[in-house]
């Protein structure tokens, strides 16, 4: 199969259009980002505590804001997580000043009175490790073993509490004493040892994150760093390899690229993470690969008729190239659409970055770099620069 | 086939064989992320301020008693900051005494006369001396408590060579409540005696022990609480204690201490006291006998029991323990106090399910997407397509061989970096592709046109792929662990892509051609 053989499209004619077009996105970008300030920032950059809780029966989001907020924790932001019937919510919470050390403590203890009533504060088989479980076993040996041989009696014990906890690793969550009781090695005495000892929390912590203020501030200067690093690296590179007018197209394309993705994701209401600027640098590398592949055409087509003007030069290489640019997006967009639909929630937002910035990086190739590059030559271009393309015009 | 062709055969065969090698089996050879594993992540500062105020509380001891030895009375001194104090009451003449008293004992300091005072500031050398030490005793004593942990595989490192920051990572650990707490506790434990009640034991009010002195507490003595707590370990009320503000003894004259058991078969910590230690205890609690001891954690009295006989150097500490609090106090204690506090300031917990989600996952997408871009290559370039596939799978196979080789961590993003490059590899795959398909176009022989191709999308190939390695390079300065991991597979795999895409598939080209005599169509 051949797409576009011979194609002879005039893209740089319309230019004038695009650029309007792109401005206008660029001004909704901004306006969403930086004026309205929609963009919802995680925990990496803005500090505070995420936890991910899975629950034995669907909670009740705003049953859950009241127990958190009863605990003296403000403005937790509480949303599911996962597969629908998995029951699984994040509740975040923003960082109070002064306390470092989140308030994951509060908010676990506030649930743990909620759902688990009476036995709250106890043994908790669904949030306890294995050590504290082979210790409780060991001390109240249901098998009566201890008296045969301590040594025999606590390995006993260990593998016993690993097999239970394993048991809770697969399903997230124990919910009912036969489960428990299904467990190999778990005798009758065991299971009525544990139920007098231990209770079954309605909830499991499956995860918790604590970002402290000290810590996410350095985040956000670091991340704000590598992003704008990045891009200077971008144009000296390229202004090494080409010349100055094509880096400063690259750059402008780029840039382009980053502020609409970032526009598209905060309204799509993806958390802006640690994950997030690693999808922005890979998309920055991205979008200039995808220029740079039209860029190197248009020096090789430079190089051999020198006299035609650069629009018409800069026409022919996008069309040659248009196969290429063509086919590599769809490639990406292949693997990253499949990110996208069957990575999972951690992945996601990460997954539409990409998945959005090849479109966009794609078009930005042909109506932004191309026409910047031209633009920049009329305003600052000379004769010479064109004569020789490893020449800097500037 | 040439022997050039051989050679560059055995090359390719040699490469993607070490890949295999390093990476099989997979489960074992590959390095998991804490993210994909398990496990808990800290980033915990050490409050060196803590270390140097009371160092400096220590020598403003030391400095008064000096002077009162040297026959200056009534001189007092103020701490007005962690690393500063005024001295009052020294005559003017006398500053050369004191300047002397200084210099041999308390070298680090540096004073000046500001009217009636004396105004010491602790020299930075000495500050930023207590300050490293203290870090680096924080991080012995923490690598001690994790050490008896038993983890599999830990990190405790400082952050950076000056820092006051340590990071811990501990792999497939369960109970991350457990060990913050083991980590942090400080484990300061002092022996005082109790004055009321006078047998030991704790009373139910504050008020009662105020009552007892009349109302006015001597300021040789202070009241300390302790927790009374039902046999899960739930605290369900307080006791008071007044005890008196001396230690008997404290941790640093322990040797070491066991979980063991008391007569009534309850849980009790068991500590043996070292030489010194043992003599001052013996001292005390033989002229004590009747009286109450308290066993103070942290400021918290954990049991006061009664002084029945006089007591060597070894005892048990009771208190309404379950085991387990006494096997992680028995560690506390054998690796030592800490020498200041330590803050939390990055927690991330991952647990085993979640982990065990992210890789089914990722997993999931990665052969989806995979499949995906195979197909599409099939039916674009068809014959051809073949050849992108080869190099598509021995990029995979190599990108997996170097993370197992070079110990690289795969991470959760790791492997979207991984998905990504399946889509980005094939990238030079279709730059050459399309060169070739063009250069036939123009008429060229098909071994023309694939060197033409081959020759004229190199510098294409080059540029493209090391602008994503700039963005990779700055990425990998930017982040910690699991970002890390995705600036590594992703530039594994940029590298790799480079090997398969211009070495290997320009020599499957050569084969397939040497094959055949004359070549006139080529299926692309």
């Amino acid at each position: 199969m051949e797409f576009f053989q011979n194609t002879n499209i005039d893209f740089m004619k319309y230019r004038k259009h695009f650029v309007l077009i792109s401005i206008a996105l660029l001004a909704i970008s901004v306006l969403e980002v930086f004026i309205q300030k929609s963009l919802n920032v995680g925990i990496d950059f803005a500090g505070g505590t995420q936890l991910t809780i899975k629950f034995s029966d669907k909670p009740e989001v705003d049953e859950l804001r009241d127990v958190v907020s009863a605990a003296g924790v403000r403005d937790a932001q509480i949303q599911r997580f996962g597969a629908e019937e998995a029951d699984e919510v994040i509740i975040k919470t923003a960082t109070v000043a002064g306390n470092e050390e989140g308030t994951q403590a509060e908010v676990v203890q506030a649930l743990d009175e909620r759902f688990n009533g009476e036995s709250a504060g106890g043994f908790d088989l669904n949030r306890r490790g294995r050590d504290a479980l082979a210790s409780l076993l060991l001390e109240s040996d249901p098998d009566r073993v201890v008296a045969q041989d301590p040594e025999v009696a606590r390995q006993r014990y260990e593998e016993l509490a690993e097999a239970i906890l394993e048991q809770r690793r697969v399903n997230g969550l124990l919910e009912s004493w036969d489960e428990v009781a299904g467990v190999a090695g778990v005798s009758n005495e065991v299971r009525t040892a544990l139920e007098r000892q231990t209770y079954l929390g309605e909830f499991a912590v499956l995860g918790s994150e604590n970002v402290g203020p000290q810590i996410g501030a350095e985040l956000r200067r670091k991340g704000i760093l590598a992003v704008v690093s990045s891009l200077l690296g971008m144009l000296i590179y390229i202004w090494f390899r080409f010349e100055l007018r094509f880096g400063v197209g690259a750059l402008v394309a780029v840039t382009h690229d980053v502020l609409i993705v970032l526009g598209l994701f905060s309204m799509a209401g993806f958390e802006f993470n640690l994950t997030t600027i690693a999808g922005f640098l890979t998309l920055i590398g991205y979008s200039v690969n995808d220029t740079v592949v039209v860029f190197d055409r248009v020096r090789e087509n430079l190089r051999r008729s020198r006299r035609e003007p650069l629009v018409e030069t800069m026409n022919k290489s996008l069309n040659q190239t248009l196969s290429r640019t063509v086919l590599t997006s769809g490639t990406t967009l292949l693997a990253v659409g499949s990110l996208l639909l069957f990575g999972g929630d951690v992945l996601r937002g990460f997954a539409f970055i990409i998945t959005v910035g090849v479109i966009v990086g794609t078009y930005s190739s042909i109506y932004v770099a191309s026409p910047f590059a031209l633009l920049w030559e009329k305003w600052f271009g000379s004769e010479r620069g064109r004569q020789s393309p490893r020449q800097s015009p500037a | 086939m040439s022997s050039k062709l051989l050679w560059r055969g055995l090359l390719i065969a040699a490469v993607v064989g070490l890949a295999i090698f390093s990476a099989y089996p997979l489960q074992e050879k590959l390095k998991l992320g804490l993210d994909l594993r398990g496990g808990i992540h800290l980033v915990l500062q050490v409050e060196v301020d803590d270390a140097v105020r009371s160092e400096t509380t220590k020598d403003i001891d030391r400095l008064l008693q000096e002077v009162a030895d040297a026959g200056l009375e009534g001189v007092t001194a103020n701490q007005t900051s962690s690393s500063s104090f005024e001295m009052q009451g020294v005559p003017q003449g006398r500053d050369r005494e004191v300047g002397g008293i200084v210099s041999e004992y308390m070298p680090g300091w540096n004073w000046q006369r500001r009217g009636d005072l004396l105004a010491f500031k602790m020299e930075i050398a000495n500050l930023n001396e207590i300050e490293n030490l203290a870090v680096k005793q924080a991080l012995e004593t923490i690598r001690n408590r994790v050490d008896e942990f038993g983890v599999a595989d830990p990190l405790i490192q400082r952050q950076g060579m000056e820092g006051d920051r340590i990071v811990v990572q501990l792999p497939g650990v369960d109970d991350p409540e457990r060990v913050k707490k083991l980590i942090k506790n400080t484990a300061f434990l002092e022996f005082r005696l109790v004055t009321h009640p006078p047998g030991g034991g704790g009373v139910a009010s504050r008020e009662e022990i105020t009552a007892h002195y009349g109302g006015q507490i001597p300021s040789s003595i202070e009241i300390l609480t302790g927790s009374i707590r039902d046999d899960q370990g739930r605290a369900i009320g307080q006791q008071f204690y007044a005890v008196e503000k001396r230690t008997v003894i404290t941790g640093r004259d322990l040797k070491t201490a066991r979980p063991g058991v008391g007569e009534f078969n309850q849980p009790v910590v068991n500590f043996y006291l070292t030489h010194e230690g043992g003599k001052l205890f013996a001292e005390a609690t033989g002229a004590n006998v009747g009286k109450g001891l308290a066993i103070v954690l942290d400021g918290n009295v954990v049991s006061a029991p009664n002084i029945r006989s006089r007591i060597g150097d070894s005892g048990l500490i009771e208190g309404s323990f379950t085991r387990q609090e006494v096997e992680d106090l028995s560690t506390v204690l054998r690796s030592g106090a800490l020498p200041a506090g330590i803050t939390y300031l990055e927690e991330r917990t991952v647990g085993p399910t979640l982990g065990q989600d992210s890789i089914r996952q990722g997993l999931r997408a990665g052969v989806i997407g995979l499949s995906l871009v195979v197909l599409a290559m099939l039916l674009v370039y068809k014959g051809t397509g073949l050849n992108a596939i080869v190099a598509l799978i021995l990029n995979i196979i190599l990108i997996f061989g170097a993370l197992a080789y070079f110990g690289a961590t795969l991470t959760l993003p790791g492997i979207a970096g991984i998905v990504l490059t399946i889509g980005m590899a094939v990238d030079a795959n279709v730059l050459i592709f399309e060169r070739i398909r063009e250069e036939l176009h123009h008429g060229r022989t098909v071994k023309s046109a694939i060197d033409a191709g081959f020759g004229k999308a190199l510098s294409s190939v080059m540029d493209a792929n090391i602008t994503t390695l700039i963005a990779a390079l700055f990425l990998f300065q930017f982040g910690t662990g699991p970002i890390r991991g995705f600036a590594v597979t992703l530039s594994i795999g940029i590298l790799a892509s480079l090997f398969t895409a211009i070495f290997v598939s320009r020599w499957i080209f050569d084969v397939v051609l040497s094959r055949r005599r004359r070549v006139d169509r080529l299926s692309i």
